[in-house]
């Protein structure tokens, strides 16, 4: 727990030192949140059951990424849909039934429909777990705590990363100030 | 309106259309996450085992069927020409309409910001999964060679050098029908992975700590995770929303492109919609009003959601009844002999008359007396009706492809339809198929979304602190 650079013996692990601070409301979690930041603080999050109204203007988030993931992925089914009926019933082997035309642009709607939402709605999927929240991360430091359990269930918390060579007991005063209940330290353990 | 601070959890909200709270009882973030989770935690009890074996048998028919439809081809069926569509048409309709409630009630009612939606989703998801698997495999065997069918159905740059002919409504449905299928289970597992890792964090055993945390994939209920989960979750829905009306639309056009009297019909899709809504509510019921006895779901799952779902049904009931109308105004204008032969002579006096009228008292009698409160509020009197409207949607089915199929323009070409007890045995079985996996979902998955029930308890309590707050004319207020 010592603040000082304490890199292990050769290995070049460096663990992440987190501070977890608990409150006992999402209003005071929201106080709490915007004050630590007010203090300087980069690498905080908060955690909770539930999504908090006002959490991102608290967090000082930018605009959501997702949209223009989904949006791209539903342009991507689009093009995929109506070069792909184009190319096989038009180009590659087109079937005349009654001299009616290959290239049939009503009868290519749904299917084109369906890929944009098949993709629009996959990559809306994959692309929040896997591409914005790295998932699935079985460790994070933070599980380590017993306390954290109750962020899944009804705990309101504040998570503060100790930059590297930072001071930790400044950290968790800070977290005490801004009206945190509860506050505790928890370093990374090398795997 | 301007009680003093009346508790969230109190007996009523200030709501003034209808002031009945949709989470009944004094509740805490920690008392919802233990009594929804409740159930996932237990030991099966006698009733749920009990289910369970009646399912697995009616499982069972299944794989006889199957077997016999695999082994003898599908002349075991009793379809053949001029029915060459029957049970296995009627039943793909039948179950995938099922699916679309589920569908509607976590999607078109999260759009329209209906509350009452939170405590029924999970469960109408699930019932979407589960009866879409249903609806998959009757065209899958319908084709006769499954194993096959991947050639057939589906672009692959076979050796022939033949591709699909996109413009068969029949393509359409292959690519709709499994678009669904995948957007329904992405929906709805998203939405599962907060209460997955309540369940994790909830679970006193090392094992279901284990398989919950690994399900819940190491969510951590992030504040930066949430502000893009929400976005990610609500544009699902509303990629769900068109989806869902696609599908039983392109459905209705494997008939309708035709020109078969009875299929011939502009009014299909929109009226296929309305009835798939329509049946899916009803098995919506059927399922929710035992569950919610014996899983300990009454005070998230109240009489004013039941109330609702009843409504809910009588006006797609309407809407149905009013695509009955259509047709039959249609059948007369239009002045074709044929149209109207169809719907006045053979579907009224025919040989498989009693099926339409059957049709008739359940899906357009039976809904009307939700018109009384009295009757809406009934527990045996909703879920009687609601097996009454799944009988109804199901002999739909049977009059649109069978009593069609049978009496075509040419009399010389009129036949007779009788379903073999291979047909029989696979409708019960696909029932045994939903049945299982719906069991096995009630036992291992919280029935209702817990993390949205407690985010709508939160924002109520919020609510109500604001407005007690404005009326006592002071700042601020503890919790």
């Amino acid at each position: 727990m010592s603040a000082g650079a304490d890199h292990g013996h050769g290995s070049d692990f460096v663990p992440r030192r987190f501070v977890l601070a608990q409150f006992g409301t999402s209003d005071a979690l929201l106080e709490g949140t915007r004050r630590i930041r007010e203090k300087g603080h980069k690498k905080i999050d908060t955690h909770s059951p539930y999504p908090i109204h006002g959490l991102e203007e608290a967090l000082g988030l930018g605009r959501p990424k997702i949209p223009a993931i989904v949006l791209m992925g539903a342009i991507a089914g689009v093009c995929a849909a109506y070069s792909m009926m184009y190319y096989m019933n038009v180009v590659d082997f087109p079937i005349n039934v009654a001299n009616r035309p290959g290239h049939s642009m009503p009868a290519f709607i749904p299917i084109t429909f369906e890929l944009a939402v098949l993709l629009g709605g996959s990559s809306s999927f994959f692309g929040l777990l896997i591409g914005l929240l790295g998932f699935p991360e079985p460790y994070h430091p933070l599980f380590e705590l017993d306390s954290f359990k109750k962020a899944a269930i009804d705990g309101f918390f504040l998570s503060i990363e100790v930059p590297q060579g930072g001071n930790q007991d400044g950290v968790i005063a800070d977290a005490r100030q801004v009206g945190a209940l509860n506050v505790e330290a928890v370093e990374e353990s090398e795997r | 309106m301007s009680a003093p601070a009346t508790s969230p959890a109190g007996d009523l909200t200030t709501d003034p259309v209808d002031p009945r709270p949709f989470i009944e009882g004094t509740q805490t973030d920690q008392t919802i996450n233990d009594t929804l989770l409740h159930h996932v935690f237990r030991g099966a009890g006698k009733g749920w085992w009990a289910c369970f074996a009646v399912a697995l048998a009616m499982l069972g028919c299944l794989v006889v069927a199957l077997t016999v439809t695999l082994v003898k081809g599908i002349g075991a069926w009793g379809n053949n020409i001029p029915v060459g569509w029957a049970f296995d048409i009627i039943n793909f309709v039948w179950w995938i309409g099922i699916g679309h409630a589920g569908t509607l009630i976590s999607a078109i009612l999260l759009l329209f910001q209906q509350k009452w939606r939170t405590s029924i989703n999970r469960f109408a998801e699930a019932m979407t999964l589960f009866a879409v698997m249903c609806a998959l495999l009757f065209p899958l065997i319908h084709t006769g060679r499954p194993w096959f069918a991947a050639y057939w159905l589906l672009p692959y740059p076979s050796v022939q050098g033949i591709w699909p002919q996109f413009k068969s409504p029949l393509v359409w449905d292959v690519f709709a029908v499994s678009t669904y299928f995948t957007i329904s289970l992405l929906f709805w597992f998203l939405g599962l992975i907060p209460d997955l890792a309540a369940l994790r964090d909830s679970a006193t055993s090392k094992v279901k700590r284990t398989i919950y945390g690994m399900l819940a994939m190491g969510w951590r209920g992030s504040g930066r995770h949430w502000a893009e989960y929400k976005w990610a979750y609500l544009l699902l829905a509303g990629l769900s929303t068109p989806l869902v009306l696609s599908v039983h639309t392109i459905v209705s056009f494997d008939f309708a492109t035709s020109v078969m009297p009875g299929w011939h019909t502009t009014i299909f899709p929109p009226y296929f919609v309305a009835g798939a809504i329509f049946s899916g509510f009803a098995m919506v019921m059927t399922w929710m009003i035992p569950a919610r006895q014996f899983l300990g779901l009454k005070h998230v799952v109240t009489m004013r959601h039941l109330e609702n779902m009843n409504k809910v049904m009588l006006a797609t009931g309407m809407m149905v009844s009013y695509g009955y109308i259509m047709e039959h105004f249609i059948a007369w204008y239009s002045g074709n002999q044929y149209e109207f032969a169809q719907f006045f002579e053979v579907r009224q006096k025919g040989p498989l008359a009693p099926i339409y009228w059957l049709m008739i008292f359940c899906n357009v009698v039976t809904p009307q007396i939700f018109w009384f409160k009295r009757m809406r509020t009934s527990l045996a009197v909703m879920w009687v009706a609601s097996i009454l409207i799944n009988v109804g949607m199901w002999c739909e089915r049977f009059v649109i492809v069978v009593i069609s199929l049978h009496r075509d323009f040419l009399p010389a070409s009129w036949g007779s339809y009788a379903p073999t007890w291979v047909d029989i045995c696979l409708f019960t079985g696909t029932i045994g198929l939903f049945s299982t996996l719906f069991l096995l979902f009630l036992k291992f998955v919280p029935a209702v979304a817990v993390t949205e029930v407690k985010e709508l308890r939160h924002e109520t309590e919020h609510d109500a602190h604001i407005e007690a707050s404005l009326t006592a004319g002071v700042t601020g207020g503890s919790h």
